[in-house]
């Protein structure tokens, strides 16, 4: 997961030098862990520019924060704990929160699909379904905070459950039992779609 | 396996806890269930559509996502010099207040009675320059012969 054990300088080692006043490590540390920290906001406040002020700040209070990271963990777990938190305030002070309703229709379970049905599996495919797309994100808005906060470390990022519970500082059945929640709601949209 | 069942192994398979021996028990129920096919085409499509979204996001924001690094040491450098602002006004808050203390000392200092030991006549307040690094607040007694310090604080320290 991290860049120790892709042969790069590890982490650890870029916040010794960030405290010891080199400023340019914890610059490498923001290259190493911004895509996946982008990715990681993205879901859990939905809109892009939002995700962007996040992990901006993120990384700026990680930055005056660094002193109490405990040396011998993980940074990004640590940071993730920090990205997240920062996520899920944003999304509670957006308006975007107070505006998404929760389609019940797409709790139906009536309807039989056709057989055929392949739902996308890339960006590309996906931006061709639109629909789907603003779909999806209206099942994932509509989710608890912290229940999104799951499913994107876990779908998106691929955090193992351990490493989530310790994000979320909660236990390992209790990320699995959101996990289970916000997986069924998801896929609750996903049915709803292909039987329209 | 009915379909309750199935629908528990899909989630768990979803979840990559399904065991190996479950899999093709699984596997010959949805060959054989269209409804639960279905269903286990939607759990399973859940995480590659959330990352096809995720990924059309970080597309449309790539080139601010690559000035990342020059927005957060911006952001630092402001934090830094609101910091600093923060603090210079922390560090001299003390100076009104000790003047308001020594000026009521001031109002307040007896007259007209034995004023021992300092038999004052005339008082004054001072602030030194608060541009250098230590700032004071005085109390004296410029009395008749030298001058007597009532008071002092000299930069937040008594």
């Amino acid at each position: 997961m991290n860049e120790r054990e892709k042969g790069g300088v590890p982490d650890d080692a870029l916040i010794r030098t960030t405290l010891a006043g080199d400023d340019g490590a914890f610059g490498e540390l923001v290259e190493r862990y911004k895509g996946r920290a982008f990715a990681v906001a993205v879901g859990i406040v939905g809109d892009g520019d939002d995700a962007l002020d996040v992990v901006q700040d993120s990384f700026i209070k990680a930055y005056y924060k660094l002193k109490e990271f405990r040396f011998g963990s993980n940074f990004y777990t640590w940071f993730y704990r920090l990205l997240v938190n920062q996520a899920i305030d944003r999304w509670r002070k957006s308006a975007r929160s107070a505006e998404v309703p929760f389609d019940e229709s797409w709790l139906s379970e009536d309807a039989s699909p056709p057989d055929s049905f392949a739902y996308p599996r890339t960006p590309e495919d996906l931006a061709r379904d639109r629909e789907l797309g603003d779909a999806l994100q209206r099942a994932v808005d509509a989710l608890p905070e912290i229940h999104r906060a799951v499913i994107v470390l876990r779908e998106v990022d691929g955090m193992a459950y351990d490493e989530i519970a310790k994000v979320l500082g909660c236990s390992v059945g209790t990320v699995m039992s959101r996990l289970h929640y916000a997986r069924g709601k998801l896929k609750e949209s996903l049915r709803s779609h292909r039987d329209r | 396996m009915d379909c309750g069942t199935a629908l528990k192994s899909m989630i768990s398979k979803a979840d990559g806890l399904l065991p190996r021996a479950e899999e093709a028990e699984l596997a010959a129920h949805l060959a054989g269930c269209p409804a639960c096919a279905a269903e286990d085409a939607a759990i399973s499509a859940t995480g590659p559509v959330l990352r096809a979204l995720t990924g059309i996001r970080a597309t449309e924001k790539a080139p601010a996502l690559d000035a990342m690094r020059t927005r957060v040491r911006a952001g630092i450098e402001e934090s830094r010099e609101a910091r600093r602002r923060t603090s210079w006004i922390a560090r001299w808050a003390w100076i009104p207040a000790a003047v308001a203390l020594a000026v009521s000392a001031l109002l307040f200092y007896p007259s007209g009675t034995d004023r021992s030991p300092f038999h004052p006549t005339s008082f004054d307040v001072s602030v030194e320059d608060v541009e250098s690094d230590v700032a004071t607040v005085a109390l004296v007694d410029k009395g008749e012969d030298l001058p007597r310090v009532i008071w002092i604080i000299e930069d937040a320290k008594t």
